[in-house]
């Protein structure tokens, strides 16, 4: 398996270099939606581009430097289609305040024919509360800053940008200034849970200087949220393959983090039980959530420095074949005290599972194939740094992997364990601000040769010899200098 | 010769022997296996969790031992106990426990088996039981043969009263003490019965171990000496007991003035003179017994008994006089209180407010012992029957430990393998006699000629009564009862025991007693299992109840506090709490205390029962001084649970008492009628200390405004709730109303204070803005 996207592929810059000079496109049109919520925020632009030459087969998207900053996840997709097209992120030229990310086109279009491009993004980090502080009862609002117009190299006709919140309540948001250049009217307005800005009519190319300073500004929205902001400030975890036990054991080390605003005062739990009673929980206290482990886990453990984390429960889910339908092991994980807004929690959540629902064995190339999941999904939480190490069957050797996205860093080292002799090779990789769309697998294959699966039990073989051969040396030898019996008292 | 039932005849002796040895072999494992087994009842019900208080710092200062290795924690100086004096670890500390899972935990890493050391502290206890039944096997089989040894084993495996101590998680001192106690018991008699040098190293070596495992390590040193002298009184001075004791006491103080905690202690307090007077004794004797093989003259050894009594006297006066002048250290005070009970009551109320340090109640001598404590005294008075020098040792143990063990709830510890000895050598003679298949013949026939055959046999006493004769040919120590059945049945060379005219007629006889003797210790098996896992299995951190559908439901408040705490404080924080929850905070909060169960500073301790006992504004500078953020109070009051700090809050009164006479006063916490109550009739006093407003702090507002009623004390708070000028609420636990769960401090009185067997949590902590102490204090229902 290949990357998917976002390859660094400098070559292809020099393609590009020409679009300043003339136009190859027009945006007929875009249309910016932004769905926020509380760590994360989904962002989709729909870009409806007029080819103005032929033969064109790459279109450029630009991204203002700090929401390049916040996007964890990216994804372009023509309308309608479901496979994700080749993006390659140009080098970034600090003098400019944006990135330029080429897309490949699926094929040539012609000219003056319109077809749209689907541009998600998922932001992390990109909302902070408002007021910095609530006590227990109060309201958790945030706020979210974004630029008024979407940065694009082409001259666009007209575009338009959605912000939904979840709830219809937003306690503000900014009027844009200086635009009415673009717009007559309805340069921001509210209606039920969304502000819509624009639509904005006959931008030009957004990627000029001039442009940039004279017109792109921020707006914040100011909105209630309802659910808890939650972080994983640190995620380790680690999967360990045996070929013995014929199991999967993935083990999490999570510190979760709840990055609403913080309490203001102290906590009363008369005033939290209290809100449990009446079915009105606070917004920003997570009492528990809920995850989808996979299906046939045994041996689930979760605990902290302190020992069992008595108040979670599990429900497992029969063990299903590779490529039946997804079944999910919920876990109602209920963290020992209810997480307030600044509250930290540290757990360590642990499962076996059936090697064989995970891995497989290719006969031809002698090479087994694991897939291994980066990470359980945390609804709507980010995930801040994740180090995912796969320990591989000890005796391991040619040892390749296939990512869907390339890691910060990934290093191969050893590992040393139970009934191990020579250790058993890991490989490591390194992540920043993971969401649910990074919920996908690495795909890891490798060869154990027979002598090497039988390592184990020649190593505890020989101790249990050695012992034994010991013990019968010991009881043989006599080692008393004076060989008369003792004298009877 | 007949026999009462069949018995193969074509098996060789070494057959047997080695079957015989096999057998025995198979019987430890396996009693090996019960004893950890039966321990693990806290793994199983709960999970593998460190118990109670004192662990905790075991366990603390196990993983340091782990993590920075041995050094570091030689010299540990802990900041965060005893703020803000700090306490020095590694000096004031048994280490032998650390140490010990230290150097498991690290073998086990050397032979690349990472297991966490939580794991191996937690199945310490239950391993070294196992020891332990071994030890004991040993040990008995020295006073008898290998069947009461395996009888011994089998007892001391699943007694309570030695499981109480031993169950995983229980990783205290004793854990392994009582293994180490057995052990260098079996060596010392060992070296005594062979006067072997060899083994009085090997006892002084485990003495060793001892003393930095256990402080009872006392017991061993003024037993040894104790059952020395005793044999010298008897006139059974001989080489033998003069190397093994030389041996043993050489080596063994010098080994024990390696622990930095022991240091001269043993050359320069009261505990330990005993061993070095027998010493003295020992050396005067032995010259004596010297003197007089090579001068026969009745004078001289007149003269040499009278110098002996004088050189005996005079360092008798010697010693009191150098306690006078307080060269030596004169005993204390928990050694007083073994004498007289009322002792610590007086003088030292911080001994005296640990329940295990209570006078024994009679029903748990059954509770921890059960049928043992009736065949107990049989197996004592066995011991005289034959009154070897190690069955001395065993009376002199049996009387010594029996005193101590109904003083001292914690001292059964030290009685209960005796009592395993004596009554398995008790059992085990009744087995021999009953089991064994020699027929009588009848008495009328036979009388002369059984008389001849005794005779014969070598027996000194012709005219000794023929069952007595028969037990002691079964009980002869060089060979086991099963070759003495073969040798009857091959009807081999072994002459003598053929034709005893006395013993037990018939299999019904036999049945009968074999039967119920199969009964009691069927029983026992049961009793024992029933006791370790309703009584001794709870962690006390983590407590269960019952759901509705019988489920288990597992009541956490401890460790969520403790977790908010370790989570969500600075690291620095100070937590305020009565000592019992020291440990527990430094372990698993992680957090500073001012005291801790290692009790050593009396007006620390005082000055935190002050603050607990005063109003609010007499105890807030007191926080203030002592940098305290948190502070932490313990509440049952919603859902009954009894082991709570109201409870608790007159030991703390009486401490302060102890130092502040003036400021603090016991009755004023009681009503006019000297009643001890929360509710409209508490007196002013109580209703303004601390503690109380802590306590009842909005309990009111639970109830929807009524008085709440106190589940413990039965009764209702005031309607008009205390209010708290100084401090606030920081954080409480959840907590349910538990239905109706029988304490667990009913069965187990001796854990009544230190395991307590529910709770709600309070912490108090500090305002954002200023350095105000907060708190809490509630506990709310399930809604």
């Amino acid at each position: 398996m290949m990357p998917k996207r976002w390859r660094n592929f400098p070559l292809l810059l020099l393609v590009n270099a020409v679009f300043a000079s003339s136009q190859p496109f027009e945006n007929s049109a875009i249309v910016r939606s932004i769905e926020l919520g509380g760590s994360v925020v989904h962002v989709t632009t729909t870009y409806a581009i007029k080819p103005l030459e032929a033969g064109l087969k790459s279109y450029s998207i630009a991204l203002g430097r700090e929401e390049k900053e916040k996007t964890s996840w990216l994804e372009v997709k023509s309308k309608g289609q479901d496979n994700a097209l080749q993006v390659t992120e140009q080098s970034f030229d600090p003098s400019k305040d944006f990135h330029i990310i080429d897309v490949q086109l699926p094929s040539a279009y012609p000219v003056n024919k319109s077809f749209n491009l689907v541009l998600e993004t998922v932001q992390t980090h990109a909302t902070h509360p408002w007021p910095e502080t609530a006590a227990q009862k109060d309201e958790q609002a945030l706020k979210y800053t974004t630029d008024l117009f979407v940065v694009s190299p082409y001259v666009t006709s007209i575009q338009r940008t959605k912000i939904k919140t979840v709830t219809p309540r937003v306690i503000s948001f900014t009027e844009p200034k200086n635009v009415e250049g673009f717009a007559k009217e309805n340069l921001a307005s509210k209606s039920g849970p969304s502000v819509v800005y624009g639509p904005f009519e006959n931008v030009p190319p957004s990627t000029s200087a001039s442009f940039l300073e004279t017109y792109q500004q921020p707006v914040t929205v100011h909105y209630y949220h309802d659910q808890p902001c939650l972080e994983i400030t640190k995620l380790e975890r680690f999967a360990e393959i045996s070929h013995w036990g014929a199991n999967l054991n993935i083990e999490d080390k999570i510190v979760l983090y709840n990055a609403g605003p913080k309490l203001k005062g102290h906590f009363s739990r008369l005033e939290h039980q209290t809100q449990a009673f009446y079915k009105r929980p606070a917004p920003h206290v997570l009492p528990a959530m809920t995850l989808h482990l996979p299906a046939g886990i045994r041996n689930t453990y979760y605990y902290d420095t302190i020992g069992n984390v008595s108040t979670s429960k599990l429900r497992v889910a029969p063990s299903t074949s590779k490529n039946k339908q997804k079944q999910y092991s919920v876990f109602e994980f209920r963290p020992r005290y209810p997480l307030l807004g600044g509250w930290n929690y540290s757990f360590t959540l642990g499962f076996d599972s059936p090697l064989e629902d995970s891995a497989s064995y290719d006969k031809k190339t002698g090479r087994y194939i694991v897939e291994i999941p980066i990470m359980t999904a945390f609804l709507g939480t980010v995930i801040d740094d994740e180090e995912l190490t796969v320990i591989l069957p000890e005796g391991a050797t040619d040892v390749r992997f296939a990512a869907p996205f390339p890691a910060i860093s990934n290093m191969i080292g050893t590992h040393v364990t139970y009934l191990d002799t020579t250790g058993r090779p890991a490989l490591t990789f390194k992540y920043k601000n993971l969401t649910v769309r990074h919920a996908e697998s690495i795909f890891v294959t490798y060869k154990v040769s027979w002598s090497a699966h039988l390592k184990k039990p020649i190593a505890v073989g020989t101790a249990f010899l050695g012992l034994f051969t010991l013990g019968m040396i010991a009881r043989r030898v006599n080692l008393t200098l004076n060989q008369q019996k003792p004298k009877a008292s | 010769m007949s026999t009462a039932y069949p018995i193969p005849s074509d098996i060789s002796p070494a057959t047997v022997k080695n079957t015989a040895s096999l057998l025995r072999i198979v019987a430890l494992s396996l009693i090996s296996g019960a004893a950890i087994a039966s321990r693990l009842f806290a793994v199983i019900n709960f999970e593998s969790i460190i118990h109670e208080f004192d662990p905790w710092f075991n366990y603390r200062a196990t993983r340091v031992l782990a993590a920075k290795g041995f050094y570091e924690f030689w010299n540990w100086f802990d900041p965060t106990a005893w703020y803000p004096l700090g306490r020095v670890v590694g000096g004031t500390v048994y280490p032998g426990l650390m140490v010990t899972s230290g150097v498991i935990y690290n073998i086990l890493h050397f032979l690349n088996l990472p297991v966490d050391i939580r794991n191996v502290c937690v199945l310490l206890a239950p391993g070294f039981s196992a020891l332990t039944a071994w030890a004991t096997y040993m040990f008995t089989k020295e006073m008898k043969d290998e069947s009461a040894g395996l009888l011994a084993a089998a007892f001391i495996g699943i007694v309570p009263g030695y499981i109480s101590r031993s169950v995983a998680g229980s990783y205290d001192n004793e854990a392994i003490a009582i293994f180490l106690l057995m052990f260098t018991f079996y060596c010392w008699i060992k070296a005594l019965k062979q006067g072997s040098a060899l083994f009085g190293t090997i006892a002084a070596v485990f003495y060793f171990y001892m003393v930095a495992a256990w402080g009872g390590y006392v017991f061993i040193t003024n037993m040894i000496p104790l059952h020395a002298l005793v044999l010298v009184l008897m006139g059974r001075f001989s080489d033998r007991l003069y190397v093994a004791y030389s041996s043993w006491y050489a080596i063994g103080t010098l080994a024990s003035m390696q622990v930095p905690f022991v240091g001269f202690q043993p050359v320069s307090t009261s505990e330990h003179m005993g061993a070095l007077g027998v010493f003295g004794l020992l050396q005067i004797v032995a010259f004596a017994q010297l003197v007089r093989t090579h001068v026969s003259s009745q004078q001289f050894q007149k003269l040499l008994f009278g110098s002996v009594v004088a050189i005996g006297v005079l360092g008798f006066f010697s010693f009191i006089f150098l306690t006078y002048k307080g060269k030596i250290a004169p005993w204390t005070g928990r050694f007083y209180s073994l004498w007289d009970t009322g002792y610590a009551k007086k003088y030292i109320p911080i001994i005296a407010s640990v329940s295990e340090h209570q006078p024994t109640a009679w029903p748990s001598f059954f509770m921890d012992l059960q049928f043992l404590i009736f065949l107990f005294p049989a197996g004592v008075v066995l011991c005289f029957r034959e009154l070897r020098d190690e069955h001395l040792f065993v009376i002199i143990y049996a009387v010594m430990a029996s005193y101590f063990a109904g003083v001292m709830v914690r001292l059964m510890l030290t009685l209960t393998p005796v009592v395993c000895v004596a009554s398995a050598v008790a059992l085990s003679t009744l087995l021999d006699t009953y089991i064994d298949p020699t027929e009588p013949v009848a008495d009328d026939d036979t009388r002369s000629e059984a008389d001849s055959t005794v005779t014969s046999n070598g027996s000194s006493a012709p005219s000794k009564k023929a069952k007595k004769a028969a037990a002691a040919a079964v009980s002869a120590p060089s060979k086991g009862p099963l070759s003495d059945l073969v040798a009857a049945a091959t009807g081999s060379a072994h002459a003598g025991t053929g034709n005893i005219t006395t013993g037990i007629f018939g299999l019904d006889s036999r049945g009968v007693v074999v039967l119920n003797v199969v009964f009691m210790l069927m029983f026992f098996v049961f009793h024992c299992t029933w006791v370790t896992s309703n009584a001794y299995s709870s962690p006390s951190v983590v407590l269960a109840s019952t759901n509705p559908d019988g489920s288990q439901h597992i009541i956490d408040d401890f460790r969520e506090a403790y977790y908010w705490l370790r989570q969500n404080t600075p690291q620095d924080a100070v937590v305020m709490s009565w000592w019992d929850y020291g440990y527990q905070i430094a372990g698993m909060a992680d957090r500073p205390t001012l005291v801790d169960n290692n009790t050593w500073n009396n007006t620390h301790i005082a000055t935190v029962g002050k603050a607990m006992s005063s109003s609010e504004e007499v105890a807030y500078p007191i926080l203030r001084k002592h940098d305290v953020d948190y502070v932490l109070v313990i509440f049952g009051g919603l859902i009954g649970y009894s082991g709570d700090d109201i409870n608790k809050f007159l030991w703390m009164v009486r401490i302060a008492q102890g130092v502040w006479p003036e400021e603090i006063q016991e009755p004023n916490y009681f009503t006019s009628q000297g009643e001890y109550r929360i509710d409209d009739r508490a007196s002013q006093t109580m209703k303004d200390s601390l503690m109380y407003k802590m306590s009842y702090y909005r309990f009111n507002e639970l109830f929807g405004g009524n008085p709440g009623t106190d589940r413990v004390r039965q009764q209702q708070v005031p309607k008009e709730g205390p209010t708290l000028d100084y401090l606030d609420e920081a954080f409480t636990s959840e907590n349910w109303i538990v239905s109706l769960f029988p304490s667990l401090s009913y069965l187990a009185p001796h854990h009544f204070f230190r395991s307590t067997s529910d709770a709600s949590n309070c912490i108090c902590s500090r305002n954002s803005d200023s350095d105000f102490v907060s708190m809490s204090l509630l506990v709310l229902p399930r809604w």
